[in-house]
């Protein structure tokens, strides 16, 4: 009767407190493992081989979806371009526009909540509404914008049907829906630098561009690569804009990388060369991230 | 004992139960209507089903046109097939190729009193193998031209009907009648098929004019675009865009149901928009050009999935809902294939809203009609032809070269 009391735990307190942590970690880790990991091989795997969507018939090509996208077709390369040019056009663009904003709504006075809102409004407004609404007012004649051109003396573009424009279009318009999101993340960031180094810079004499350059931007620099990242992130991968303003028109002047993929998977059925596509787009965005680390931690 | 009884009586009822579940079937059959008056058609056909298999319900589920073959790919691919479905003419070969649709001739052949012969041969076309029958088309809808007759009053101008029996509707008549109409009223003369004949709709701007005028976009595997007659007929849109002025440009909207264009090309599904248009309007056939008349027909079918859990049930429904009385039922909104449906006063005064001597022009336009084109790699030749299409559609554009640019991206898939 006694013996069972004396006998040693059968879990020790370490073995315990280990399972107790996996227990706990468990629902995460296995929507971890199955909505992310998991695709994520699928992938891989679907990235060698022929597979129509619509017949399911797949077979094994090896490296061959690879080959064609990066030494033989056309096409891609434009659509790679298409991607750097819209990334170039709007990270740099969105990034002074929202520091700007920060900066001018940072500070409380009258009305900022008002203001702020109105910058940040587009961010939660629906990404089909937006488009519908600029695809009416950048009309090439009768469009709004470009009667209001027309009424400073200048004569508009047909803003959505001319290969350059249109993509001058898709980014301005991305730029104002997107920059209200890194307006906030600079405010919080502004609103975290102790007030006492600008009031000491002032004693010491310090203009204004002096403050801002040589305490402001420098005590910013987390919070701008953080930015910088997801932005660059963001537009490599846009693709709802796109789809809805231009459908990678005209003359596949906004075809970029996401839409490409999209057509070649659920237009074109060809969910290999899909795949493969999405890789390489996987590899361009890593390769971009981990070098503005580089240069990043080189700064510092 | 008063526990046994129960549970003897609890399972007599599960019984009861599974067993009419086992005899219930319901029949998942995708739409891209998801108009009211369409779908109360729908169940009623459905309704009717019941008739001969009383354990049956049909569910009509709307996906929207935009994304319908996209949706309904992502179905059959999550092995989650709908049952029966609408589908439209530029998918049909390329699901028939990727043997996702059920052979209907062993049900259709089957099923009493059901007369296969009657459908019009051109119109099957498009849904026959050697002895397979992929698709019915229930809707064989012949392009007309809407026109808004108060715009064509206030130019002091003849309408395209009475112009068209007389024998002077032609493409030159078209062209000048469209200037005459932009510059008489403060709208455009001409816009293309629900505005999107620079997007998603080049084909069905294109077509009607290459057509009228003698050629094809591709016949036997050769590109059309980079013919004489094509050319010619695509050089007669150019000018009236840009030089004429008559139809809306691309980027511009001007839209015909509300009064912002005098004529548009489309189908008489869409003369269910005119009820409350607030101006007199009317339908005409397509203008002829040198090739004659050559009216051109969009398509589309009802299909059973070969995936399907219930193919067999699905076949006898299609068999139901296309026989002659229910494809009578169908043709006030859908006009039919069967020809005997065709040439009855049930056709010709079907549509309230349409005039019978109107819907005549539908009748012989379904009778001498070609289908639109498809092809196995439909969505491929189309988004290669995109780009180069847009190039012509510039005012400084040389037809013929963005033509030939047009074969040259399009004849390696053909």
């Amino acid at each position: 009767m006694t013996a069972r009391a004396e006998r040693a735990p059968w879990l020790t307190l370490k073995m315990r407190e280990a399972m107790e942590a996996w227990i706990f970690l468990s629902p995460t880790l296995i929507g971890f493992l199955i909505f992310f990991v998991g695709p994520l091989i699928a992938v891989v795997v679907y990235s060698l081989s022929e597979w129509n969507l619509l017949s399911q018939q797949s077979t094994f090509v090896g490296l061959a979806n690879y080959d064609d996208a990066l030494f033989r077709n056309p096409d891609f390369w434009q659509v790679v371009r298409n991607s750097i040019v819209f990334a170039i056009g709007l990270v740099p663009l969105n990034m002074a526009l929202a520091l700007a904003l920060a900066l001018a709504l940072s500070r409380r006075f009258p009305g900022v909540i008002f203001f702020r809102t109105v910058f940040f409004a587009p961010v939660v407004t629906s990404a089909v509404a937006w488009a519908i609404v600029w695809k009416f007012l950048l009309q090439g004649e009768a469009g709004f914008v470009n009667q209001m051109l027309a009424g400073i003396g200048i004569d508009g573009p047909n803003w959505l049907r001319h290969p350059d424009w249109a993509m001058v279009a898709v980014i301005l318009t991305r730029v104002i829906k997107m920059v209200g999101l890194n307006m906030i993340l600079y405010i919080a960031a502004l609103q975290a630098i102790p007030r006492d180094y600008e009031a000491a810079a002032r004693l010491e004499g310090a203009s204004n561009w002096q403050i801002f350059r040589m305490i402001i931007w420098p005590l910013l620099g987390p919070t701008t690569l953080v930015i910088m990242v997801i932005t660059t992130i963001g537009s490599f991968k846009v693709f709802d804009h796109i789809y809805l303003m231009t459908g990678g028109g005209p003359e596949n002047g906004t075809l970029v990388l996401a839409f490409y993929i999209y057509q070649q998977g659920f237009q074109f059925f060809d969910v290999g060369y899909a795949s493969a596509l999405a890789m390489i787009m996987f590899v361009i965005v890593m390769t971009l991230t981990i070098v503005q680390l580089a240069l990043r931690r080189r700064d510092t | 004992m008063k526990s046994v009884v129960k549970s003897i009586t609890l399972s007599a009822l599960a019984l009861g139960m599974m067993s009419s579940a086992l005899a219930a079937a319901e029949l998942r059959f995708t739409v891209w209507t998801g108009n009211q008056a369409h779908l109360t058609m729908l169940n009623e056909i459905a309704e009717s089903f019941k008739e001969t298999h009383p354990e049956v319900t049909v569910r009509f589920e709307t996906i929207p046109a935009g994304d319908y073959t996209q949706r309904l790919t992502f179905q059959l691919a999550g092995g989650n097939p709908p049952d029966a479905g609408w589908m439209m003419e530029d998918a049909a070969s390329t699901f028939a190729n990727a043997g996702v649709l059920e052979n209907l001739a062993p049900a259709l052949n089957a099923a009493e009193g059901y007369d296969l012969a009657d459908f019009s041969e051109p119109a099957m076309g498009l849904w026959r193998g050697d002895d397979e029958v992929w698709g019915v088309p229930f809707s064989t809808s012949p392009f007309v031209i809407f026109y808004n007759k108060d715009m064509f009053d206030a130019a002091g101008l003849d309408d395209p009907l009475a112009l068209a029996a007389r024998g002077e509707w032609d493409m030159d008549k078209f062209q000048e009648v469209a200037k005459e109409l932009t510059e008489a009223n403060d709208a455009w003369g001409f816009e293309f098929k629900d505005g999107q004949g620079y997007d998603s709709r080049i084909m069905h701007a294109l077509m009607p004019p290459i057509r009228a005028y003698g050629g094809d976009v591709w016949a036997n595997q050769e590109c059309g675009f980079d013919k004489p007659e094509a050319i010619a007929a695509v050089q007669q849109l150019h000018d009236m865009v840009f030089t004429d002025r008559s139809i809306v440009p691309p980027g511009e909207n001007g839209d015909f149901f509300s009064g912002n264009a005098a004529m548009t090309i489309n189908q008489i599904s869409r003369a269910s928009l005119m009820a409350d248009a607030g101006f007199e309007w009317g339908i005409a056939p397509l203008p002829t050009g040198p090739g004659g008349e050559a009216p051109v027909i969009g398509q589309a079918a009802i299909v059973v999935f070969a995936a399907g859990r219930q193919k067999e049930l699905a076949a006898e429904f299609v068999a139901h809902m296309t026989n002659e009385a229910n494809v009578a039922k169908m043709a006030q909104f859908f006009p039919p294939a069967r020809n005997s449906v065709l040439s009855s006063e049930a056709f010709t005064t079907s549509n309230n809203l349409i005039p019978a001597e109107q819907m005549e022009v539908v009748g012989e336009a379904i009778a001498t009609g070609n289908v639109l084109p498809s092809h196995e790699r439909s969505p491929q030749i189309l988004a290669a032809m995109r780009p180069r299409v847009d190039a012509l559609w510039r005012a400084e554009a040389n037809v013929e070269d963005s033509l030939k640019a047009v074969c040259a991206a399009i004849q390696p898939l053909l």
